[in-house]
């Protein structure tokens, strides 16, 4: 965890430091407000990276107004399905990507479903049509949004 | 005048006003339900539909739609830590963790009723101030309103946390916000910053994709590494007491309800200020109400106080929002730009006339802000023993559906993939801050706040140099900010005094 921290407090000091770095570059007007938000930025993540590596340690300190994640779960699972979750997501974003928004839709809630959450062939097959459905009606019949048509049917022409 | 505000209620209780307005209250529940869709864009596209209609009726549809959708949009917050719109995101900190504690039903009957009674005193400031307001927004020039966006995020991230160092972890937040706001074209010169050559990043990053990432992803995640349903495996709570309870929690934090909604009129008055400023400055205010730090701690945690607060601001600055539209034609949001829009499609000229020539017109629009709220209220409280019980279904059985709105939510705002890549990316930041204790609030309202600071700093800086620095105005928000800064020290000190025991 500590790693973690030290980890985050430096990717803090990076976007800093190449703000800073960008912004010195520009003209005054431009440059004005990116420099007075990322030098007080730079400075407060350096504080707290000195603090985390020759601190006592974190303290309750933290993120007082904010979700404290589930701590049932033991860590190695908890790894695995955060692991997992993004995998879905990433999923999601690749298959909008090579078979559009509307063939993405029925597929990922149907595999979520079947091979995520292993409910009934039935529960499956009638959330998925219930969604698409409503999806199209909603969003291609009714508000019209215009969906990219995915790579592979731009490839195949379609 | 008594004679313009009976007329103004009769204008809107016309059968075809009414309907209309029905229509406008249908279309903007689904709205606010529907992340990514927000109220001001079903707003643009319903201008072309009034052009056959009356004033009065106009309004009545326009209005019975946006009001509700700020309303609704606070169920998807408290049901998925979603929030429906931008401006229903600090329902979130406080309305999902009830959620998570099998408090969802009282969550929502709080967010409810406190928005009507929000709605209800925006109503009632727009029929008292338009003619005593034009003082104080002429009083309020750049370097004021500069200030006043500053105090906003200086609130937020000065309760991020006890003590210094959940200070400087709010601070860095806030300003990480303020500077991802500056990706893209900057406004005055054009030059383009943080672009990497990406034209997608030409227009800056759009508010949805980047919320639904940074509020959405994590609570997914831990759902999800739960196993449980959102409430988890606790006793089920008892729907129909838990609405009333929220209910009731309206009426005994009244005075919290009120002050938070007259913060929502007051920075709705501010043009350019936003929803996004009202929800958070409510929700700061209803933290700094805590009796003493560990009272505060409760916040963030599942404190329904958190919920009252951000419910009225959001409602009670629609009537504050149109005050400035109606009396001097000076929107305050993007809403209200393409509301006056429709004023001129009616022939309607914002300013003199609609004190006087047109009041009862004027009226029509306090009546409909407060009808369409009580409508909505009153509906959505028979249908929330259903709409909770989704907290108590399998976590594996909601997840995909919930993805799914979060992922449409973002690719409306561009119809674009690196919408859902931007989702992604933030919402992996997000789930660090969370796991690292760095905390999200502040980020978000520096990131809505970003620009609009920007352009008053600009301004501010171009016409008065430095010397905009000793306006009294301006001055007195420097020390307001100072007190807002210290006073998480001066509680915890006077907790400490209290009880020498902890120190």
């Amino acid at each position: 965890m500590r790693k973690g921290r030290v980890l985050f407090c430096i990717f803090l000091i990076a976007v800093a430091a190449y703000a800073i770095h960008s912004a010195l570059g520009w003209s005054f007007k431009t440059r004005l407000f990116p420099l007075s938000v990322s030098i007080p930025l730079l400075v407060l993540a350096t504080i707290q990276l000195l603090q985390v590596i020759f601190g006592k340690g974190e303290t309750d300190e933290g993120a007082g107004l904010d979700l404290d994640f589930s701590s049932d779960v033991p860590p190695e699972v908890a790894r695995r399905r955060v692991i997992n979750t993004f995998s879905w997501i990433i999923a999601f974003i690749v298959s909008v990507y090579l078979i559009g928004f509307p063939l993405t839709v029925p597929l990922f809630i149907f595999f979520y479903l079947k091979f995520q959450s292993e409910v009934s062939w039935l529960y499956t097959i009638a959330a998925t049509a219930i969604t698409w459905g409503v999806f199209y009606t909603l969003f291609q019949w009714l508000v019209h949004i215009q969906f990219e048509p995915g790579a592979i049917q731009t490839w195949l022409d379609l | 005048m008594f004679d313009a505000f009976i007329d103004g209620l009769f204008l809107v209780l016309q059968w075809k006003a009414f309907s209309l307005m029905l229509v406008g209250m249908s279309l903007g529940f689904c709205v606010g339900l529907l992340p990514g869709i927000g109220g001001a864009a079903t707003l643009a596209l319903m201008i072309p539909f009034i052009f056959k209609m009356s004033p009065a009726e106009a309004f009545a549809f326009l209005l019975g739609m946006h009001s509700v959708a700020a309303t609704t949009g606070d169920i998807t917050s408290v049901l998925f830590g979603v929030p429906g719109e931008a401006i229903s995101a600090a329902t979130v900190v406080d309305g999902y963790p009830m959620a998570k504690k099998g408090e969802a039903g009282r969550a929502l009957g709080a967010a409810l009723m406190s928005s009507l009674l929000g709605a209800l005193i925006g109503a009632v400031a727009l029929a008292l101030a338009i003619p005593i307001v034009r003082p104080l927004v002429l009083t309020f020039g750049s370097p004021e309103l500069f200030m006043l966006s500053v105090i906003g995020i200086s609130c937020i991230t000065s309760l991020s946390g006890a003590g210094a160092r959940g200070q400087i972890k709010g601070f860095a937040m806030g300003l990480l916000g303020l500077l991802v706001s500056t990706i893209g074209q900057e406004r005055q010169s054009g030059s383009l910053r943080f672009d990497m050559g990406i034209m997608y990043l030409w227009e800056g990053l759009d508010f949805v994709p980047v919320l639904v990432g940074i509020f959405a992803i994590p609570e997914i995640i831990d759902l999800a590494v739960r196993g449980t349903s959102i409430a988890g495996e606790g006793p089920a709570e008892n729907l129909r007491s838990g609405v009333m309870e929220g209910i009731k929690d309206t009426f005994r934090h009244f005075w919290l309800v009120f002050r938070c909604s007259v913060i929502g009129v007051f920075v709705g008055i501010m043009p350019g200020a936003g929803g996004g400023v009202a929800q958070w400055m409510a929700y700061a205010h209803s933290v700094q109400s805590a009796k003493d730090s560990k009272d505060r701690e409760r916040f963030g945690k599942g404190d329904v106080r958190g919920v009252l607060g951000p419910g009225a601001a959001n409602n009670s600055k629609e009537g504050g929002e149109l005050i400035p539209t109606v009396a001097f034609g000076v929107p305050g949001s993007g809403a209200m730009a393409i509301l006056l829009s429709g004023f001129l499609i009616m022939g309607l000229v914002p300013g003199p006339d609609m004190l006087t020539k047109h009041l009862s017109i004027t009226f029509s629009m306090v009546w409909t802000l407060a009808i369409a709220n009580i409508i909505t209220v009153l509906l959505c409280l028979t249908v929330l023993d259903q709409l909770a019980k989704i907290t108590n279904v399998r976590g594996g059985w909601i997840i995909p559906f919930v993805l799914l709105l979060v992922f449409v939510g973002s690719y409306t705002a561009n119809g674009q993939i690196a919408d859902l890549i931007v989702t992604l990316i933030f919402g992996m930041i997000s789930y660090f801050m969370v796991l690292f204790g760095w905390p999200r609030p502040p980020f978000v309202l520096g990131f809505v706040l970003g620009k609009v600071i920007e352009t008053y700093l600009f301004i501010s800086m171009s016409r008065y140099g430095f010397t905009w620095l000793k306006h009294p105005i301006v001055v007195l928000l420097i020390i307001l900010m100072l007190v807002v800064i210290a006073y998480p020290y001066i509680q915890q000190r006077r907790d400490r005094s209290g009880n020498p025991a902890d120190a």
